[in-house]
């Protein structure tokens, strides 16, 4: 973070960047706008998102076609019961060499790449999801000792399935933690039904009009650390993240009655990262309120551990973050109860 | 830039006068309602001065100016202030940056100036407020009879108790009330001071007025006493002394022994050790009054004069204390006086047959003046002045007076044997010859508006 705030001539090419990969994004796939926003966001922010919906709703054509407009390397794996980690990291296989010698030769596998679609990653074991972890976190694989760096940049776009759990393995909190965002997928209204239906033959996506170069990228995260975090804003981050755990004096007391555990710093973190993209894609220097705002639902949705009590009384993740951000003063000024500050 | 400026100054200054109000405000209900406390256990434990409780409400002032001090010391401090403001105006983060960056060239980027809008809901802290200005308005104000609690507030009554005391020990003093029983009312005095009650006043008022109309009975009986005892030895003084000079004017032996009989008489008949107020002739004098010896007659004049001494000045005291009406206090002087001794004196060298003893009251009269006799009169049905006459009746001329002999001084009218004196007719026909002249008059009714009159002039 630097303390100087980029000039407007600086920030300019990069929104603009990031408006066209939108507005590519927008076109190829139809009615879902805030959730192509906020794909771009969690890519600005180098992390990892985990969609959530039903089938056939077009998770795979998203990843796809983002990797079409970066120009990044895409691979997908469909997680089954039976996949082991070995056919996601990759395995040394025994070979002959030219000079009749045998030995082991490393076969990198799909997790080599740029972009990687777990397709229903709930439905591989435990020991595969567990494969991932290090890929995600670390940016790299480690077998028979030895460290292999996966190439950059690196996300893991993760779908699930809410429903047909039986068989599943829900993935472990640790696991849930590295990704970045959970986004839902939700069902398109009628007329953007309609309007695929008579636009796209046999719902063949149209091909992209506008690549992003490698270097524009590497420009666009090169911006990102340049937009300014104010401290109130960073105060806000932490105290917003606190207030998830109950027992602290930020919690209100939906979070107290039904949170079991709350969000992880590396939670903060993401928002942090998170509310400078969506900075940038607004076109501002330097974050603000609204901008944490914006992505903390996504951000924390997935990390909040809720009670049985929260089961009974359908308490989801994403109405407690609302209520949370409802209630939790922005500037921490600790106003009477009777003195309110209102927009003009 | 500037107008953000003055938006988020205005806004910090708005926020910090209406927090430094508001804990003014709070300050002060506190201080009400712990002060209303203080006055009405104050006021119903009789312990501090009403005016003193007034007083405290200016405590008030200097908390609230502490609180207004304390809120605008703590108040917020600039960031958390241009972090609202930021929020608020959906200014994106880009006033907060401008705290410690140059925004150059974004200004256009930041939206209208607008100062937030600041709202109190005063409505639950004004009400709080107002109602510990009533609490301690009515704690103020509560009537005495309501603070004052059973046998906390005594009566006022140190004056009159004192009063009454003084009376006590005087009468005490003056031997007109016996040392125990002054004593047991000085202690029934004590005994109201201490334990009188402003809530029920009317035993103490009752038992004080009892004291104070029994010693002002006594002091009256006393004064009464005093008066005839005084009378009387005027009059055995008035004798005495006539009979001092008349031995020197040459009285003869069997007159002198009568005048000392009658002397002794007289002295014995005034019963100075009876009474209240108790004097005392000596003992010797007593048993020879009637064989008292010229030599004597000095001493026994001393001892009257000393008796009617401590008796007037008995009867002063008690006037001092008011015990008595000034009236008493003039009829007792009055009845100390005897203006002519010599004329008393000549008249016993003059006189061997005559009655001693009403020749000093003649001599000593007009001593004592009982005024006039005031009393209700009533009038029943008018008489008729039809037909009314006086009786006719001539007059002797006055001139046939010059002819006229004293034969003697009585109380009553002359009494008549047979031969007609002249001296009982004319203008002091009637007349008492003590008492003074006066002339039966028929009173008619057409004298009766004179009468009234009369009656009700004033003095």
């Amino acid at each position: 973070m630097s303390d100087v705030i980029l000039k407007p001539d600086q920030l300019k090419p990069a929104t603009e960047l990031v408006g066209k990969a939108l507005e590519q994004l927008d076109r190829i796939l139809l009615g879902r706008k805030e959730l192509h926003r906020l794909v771009i966001i969690g890519i600005l922010s180098r992390g990892h998102i985990l969609f959530e919906g039903l089938p056939g709703l077009g998770k795979t054509a998203l990843v796809r076609t983002i990797g079409q407009i970066l120009r990044l390397e895409f691979k997908r794996i469909q997680f089954t019961p039976d996949l082991m980690p070995g056919d996601i990291l990759g395995t040394h296989i025994l070979q002959q060499t030219d000079s009749g010698n045998r030995e082991m030769v490393f076969q990198p596998g799909p997790v080599f790449t740029n972009i990687l679609l777990a397709d229903e990653i709930n439905r591989a074991s435990p020991k595969t999801q567990s494969a991932l972890l290090e890929t995600m976190q670390e940016h790299s694989v480690t077998l028979l000792g030895q460290t292999r760096k996966l190439p950059q940049p690196f996300f893991v776009l993760a779908s699930q399935n809410p429903i047909e759990l039986e068989g599943t393995y829900p993935l472990p909190e640790a696991q849930l933690d590295r990704f970045l965002f959970r986004l839902m997928f939700d069902v398109v209204d009628a007329s953007t039904l309609d309007q695929i239906i008579s636009e796209r033959r046999r719902g063949e996506l149209p091909e992209a009009t506008w690549q992003m170069e490698r270097s524009e990228l590497e420009s666009l995260f090169e911006i990102m650390g340049r937009i300014f975090l104010p401290r109130p804003v960073s105060r806000y981050i932490a105290r917003l993240v606190s207030s998830t755990h109950p027992g602290t004096p930020e919690a209100t007391e939906a979070v107290t009655r039904y949170v079991s555990y709350g969000a992880s710093p590396r939670a903060a973190i993401a928002i942090a990262e998170a509310a400078r993209a969506h900075a940038l894609i607004a076109g501002r220097p330097t974050v603000g309120f609204e901008d944490v705002k914006a992505v903390a639902e996504p951000v924390l949705n997935h990390r909040l551990v809720l009670n049985y009590q929260a089961r009974f009384d359908r308490m989801t993740s994403s109405k407690l973050v609302r209520e949370i951000l409802g209630q939790l003063n922005e500037a921490g000024m600790k106003l009477p109860a009777d003195v309110e500050l209102e927009p003009a | 830039m500037k107008s953000h400026s003055e938006a988020l100054n205005s806004l910090a200054r708005k926020l910090a006068v209406t927090l430094m109000l508001r804990g003014a405000i709070r300050w002060c209900t506190a201080w009400f309602f712990i002060w209303g406390a203080v006055v009405l256990a104050a006021r119903l434990a009789g312990l501090a001065d009403y005016r003193l409780l007034l007083l405290g409400l200016l405590g008030a002032v200097p908390l609230a100016i502490v609180a207004a001090v304390r809120e605008y010391r703590t108040r917020f401090l600039s960031a958390p202030v241009r972090a609202a403001y930021d929020g608020l105006n959906q200014c994106g983060g880009l006033m907060m940056a401008s705290e410690s960056n140059d925004l150059a060239g974004w200004e256009d980027q930041l939206p209208a100036p607008k100062s937030p809008v600041l709202r109190w809901r005063s409505g639950r802290s004004m009400g709080v407020f107002g109602l510990s200005v009533l609490f301690v308005s009515v704690a103020l104000l509560l009537p005495e009879r309501l603070t004052a609690r059973t046998g906390s507030k005594p009566l006022e009554i140190g004056q009159l108790v004192a009063e009454l005391k003084a009376e006590v020990e005087t009468l005490k003093e003056e031997k007109i009330l016996e040392p125990e029983k002054a004593e047991d009312v000085q202690k029934e005095l004590q005994r109201l001071q201490e334990k009188s009650s402003a809530i029920d006043p009317s035993k103490t008022w009752e038992a004080l007025d009892h004291i104070k109309e029994s010693n002002q009975n006594l002091a009256q009986q006393a004064a009464e006493e005093a008066v005839t005892k005084t009378k009387n030895l005027t009059e055995a003084e008035a004798l005495a002394k006539a009979l001092q000079m008349a031995n020197e004017m040459g009285l003869g032996d069997e007159t002198a022994t009568r005048v000392a009989q009658e002397l002794a008489g007289m002295v014995k008949a005034a019963r100075l050790e009876e009474g209240l107020l108790n004097g005392s002739i000596p003992p010797e004098l007593l048993s020879q009054l009637e064989g008292l010896k010229r030599e004597d007659i000095e001493k026994l004049l001393g001892a009257i004069q000393f008796n009617k001494s401590a008796l007037g000045k008995t009867v002063t005291n008690l006037a001092k204390l008011k015990l008595i009406d000034p009236k008493s206090l003039s009829q007792c002087n009055g009845a100390g006086q005897c203006p002519n001794p010599a004329g008393l004196a000549a008249f016993l060298c003059e006189n061997t047959n005559a009655s001693f003893c009403d020749a000093a009251a003649f001599y000593c009269r007009g001593g004592v003046n009982r005024g006039r006799g005031d009393a209700p009169m009533t009038w029943k049905d008018e008489s008729q002045e039809q037909g009314a006459k006086f009786k006719e009746e001539a007059l002797p001329s006055s001139d046939r007076l010059t002819d006229a002999q004293f034969v003697g001084v009585s109380r009553t009218a002359p009494e008549l044997s047979g031969e007609e004196i002249v001296a009982g007719r004319g203008a002091l026909a009637n007349a008492a010859a003590g008492g003074g002249a006066g002339n039966a008059q028929v009173v008619l009714p057409r004298h009766k508006q004179t009468v009234q009159r009369f009656f009700t002039r004033g003095d």
